[in-house]
């Protein structure tokens, strides 16, 4: 019974490392038998050595630390913005009254295709960047927030009131910390589209401005596939760094909601 | 502090439009000191009666009127069946949540929720959350949070219905024991007959929907009390008085419900 268990938990430990490892000794072992074009698929020890000059020159971490710059700002910007008005809207009637048929119209609409006129608007420079994906980020971040003071539980409310608590003390005490978990789930969702969002909008734009979305533009252009390959994994794990982190965060910071 | 509730009524409107009277003609004096118990099936109101006493709840028609309390609420407080403790707080948080709100400084509270807690038997659960905890500690938590107000009407809906029968036995005494050091003056809504008699001065027995007072029974059993006493023939007695009065009610209201769903089907 011991052993079996042991046995499981060194298969659930070793198999995830083991399938990436298959996965990439497999695909090294088709390019190099296959003699398939460096254009269409690169090795991948090619890609690695890529990836090692571009440390080497600098240019990854330049585009690498533009692009994180500007999901840190667009994402603040919507957390800010769509956790105030998501709360107004959860504790005033007259407010969700207004805001509700504004946010149903523009929920639905792609915000990517909000860039040609942003672009009008402001130029391919950062502020069109971060606008655009701070308007798609506050979208999520508004409506789970809504929802989360929404959907507090009435019995909580109403023992607050019980032991004394005025309407506005209820709010900040009750109301608020019981829609965090809610709002947290909101705000990981907004980090998911504020990475896609400055990704593509780095696409379109000016070279001096940098970021990873350009860094994947320029060497598209020239068939670099390596540093192609190269950008797209420098940003898997950079996405994967970010939402860990927000979860590490989320649990410090709710550490009632992640008892069971 | 008596608690006088007049020709109290309680209609609920639902969505369709229709009516439903929760309670009706609800009359009684709750003296003050005493332990009174309200019975009743379920659905027969007996938890808004707590709740209207508690200002809670405003009565479709009638009148409570609690001596010396100028504001509804302000002279009691609720203990909860689900608890309703606050999740993000700690065990110490929770009970201190009142004198929080009523602006107590930090040290001063945290010092008169410790001696709560120690009083309901919790001493070193300070830095847990509820989530932590077993139902029984659960409840004796909400009851530490309601006693640190130090109100003289302590209301208390069904607040040992959910929990096991050997906890419910053991915070039965320990609720007899802080209701014979503190004198409060208790309104306990329960389904249980047992629970009823062995707790209070008087069992309310309501009738089936709509609520009212079928009849007061007065328990005249010796405090402080025990939960042996339940085998004494005395408490036969009330025991089987009790039960006959809830036994009609209970079939009335299955009846009812019978007919109800036959007429939807």
């Amino acid at each position: 019974m011991k052993k079996l268990s042991r046995n499981a938990v060194l298969a659930e430990r070793i198999l995830p490392a083991l399938s990436i490892v298959v996965f990439f000794v497999a695909w090294q072992l088709l390019v190099d038998l296959r003699n398939i074009p460096p254009i269409y698929l690169p090795s991948p020890l090619a890609i690695m050595h890529a990836l090692i000059s571009m440390v080497e020159d600098g240019s990854l971490f330049y585009n690498l630390a533009a692009t994180m710059l500007r999901i840190m700002v667009g994402f603040l910007l919507a957390a800010i913005v769509g956790i105030v008005v998501g709360i107004v809207m959860g504790v005033s009637r007259i407010f969700e009254r207004i805001a509700d048929p504004w946010i149903a119209a523009l929920y639905p609409l792609p915000k990517i295709s909000l860039i040609p006129l942003l672009i009008i608007w402001l130029g391919t420079g950062e502020a069109y960047k971060i606008v655009i994906s701070a308007v798609t980020a506050f979208f999520p971040i508004v409506m789970s927030t809504y929802a989360g003071v929404r959907q507090v539980d009435r019995g909580l409310v109403k023992a607050a009131e019980d032991l004394g608590a005025n309407r506005r003390q209820t709010q900040l005490s009750v109301v608020l910390p019981a829609a965090i978990p809610t709002i947290f789930a909101g705000l990981q969702l907004g980090m998911g589209v504020t990475i896609i969002l400055v990704v593509a909008a780095e696409m379109i734009g000016g070279s001096s401005q940098g970021g990873m979305g350009n860094l994947l533009i320029q060497a598209g252009q020239v068939l670099e596939t390596e540093k192609v390959f190269a950008a797209l994994i420098t940003l898997t794990l950079m996405g994967a760094v970010i939402m860990k982190g927000q979860q590490w965060l989320d649990r410090k910071l709710t550490p009632w909601a992640n008892l069971r | 502090m008596n608690i006088t509730v007049e020709d109290v009524r309680q209609v609920w409107e639902g969505r369709d439009g229709s009516n439903l009277v929760a309670l009706d003609g609800f009359t009684h004096t709750f003296k003050s000191g005493r332990f009174s118990c309200i019975l009743g099936p379920s659905g027969c109101g007996k938890s808004t009666i707590a709740q209207i006493v508690g200002g809670l709840e405003t009565p479709t028609s009638g009148k409570v009127t609690i001596e010396g309390a100028n504001k509804a609420g302000s002279a009691s407080v609720m203990v909860w069946q689900s608890q309703n403790l606050f999740p993000w707080r700690t065990v110490i948080d929770n009970v201190a949540f009142g004198l929080e709100m009523a602006g107590v400084q930090k040290a001063e509270r945290a010092d008169k929720a410790r001696v709560l807690i120690n009083s309901v038997g919790l001493t070193g659960f300070e830095r847990h959350y509820p989530s932590q905890l077993s139902g029984g500690m659960r409840q004796r938590v909400a009851l530490a949070r309601a006693l640190i107000m130090d109100r003289p009407i302590l209301l208390m809906d069904e607040p040992f219905g959910a929990l096991d029968a050997q906890t419910k036995i053991v915070m039965q005494e320990e609720l007899m024991r802080i209701f014979d050091e503190t004198k409060k003056t208790v309104i306990f809504v329960t389904h249980s007959i047992d629970e009823a008699i062995l707790l209070g001065d008087e069992v309310i027995v309501m009738t089936a929907r709509p609520g009212r007072i079928k009849e007061v029974l007065a328990v005249d059993l010796p405090r402080p009390r025990s939960v042996e006493m339940i085998s004494t023939p005395k408490f036969g007695a009330l025991f089987d008085r009790a039960f006959h009065l809830i036994r009609d009610e209970v079939t009335k209201a299955m009846q009812e419900q019978n007919v109800a769903a036959g007429a939807a089907s």
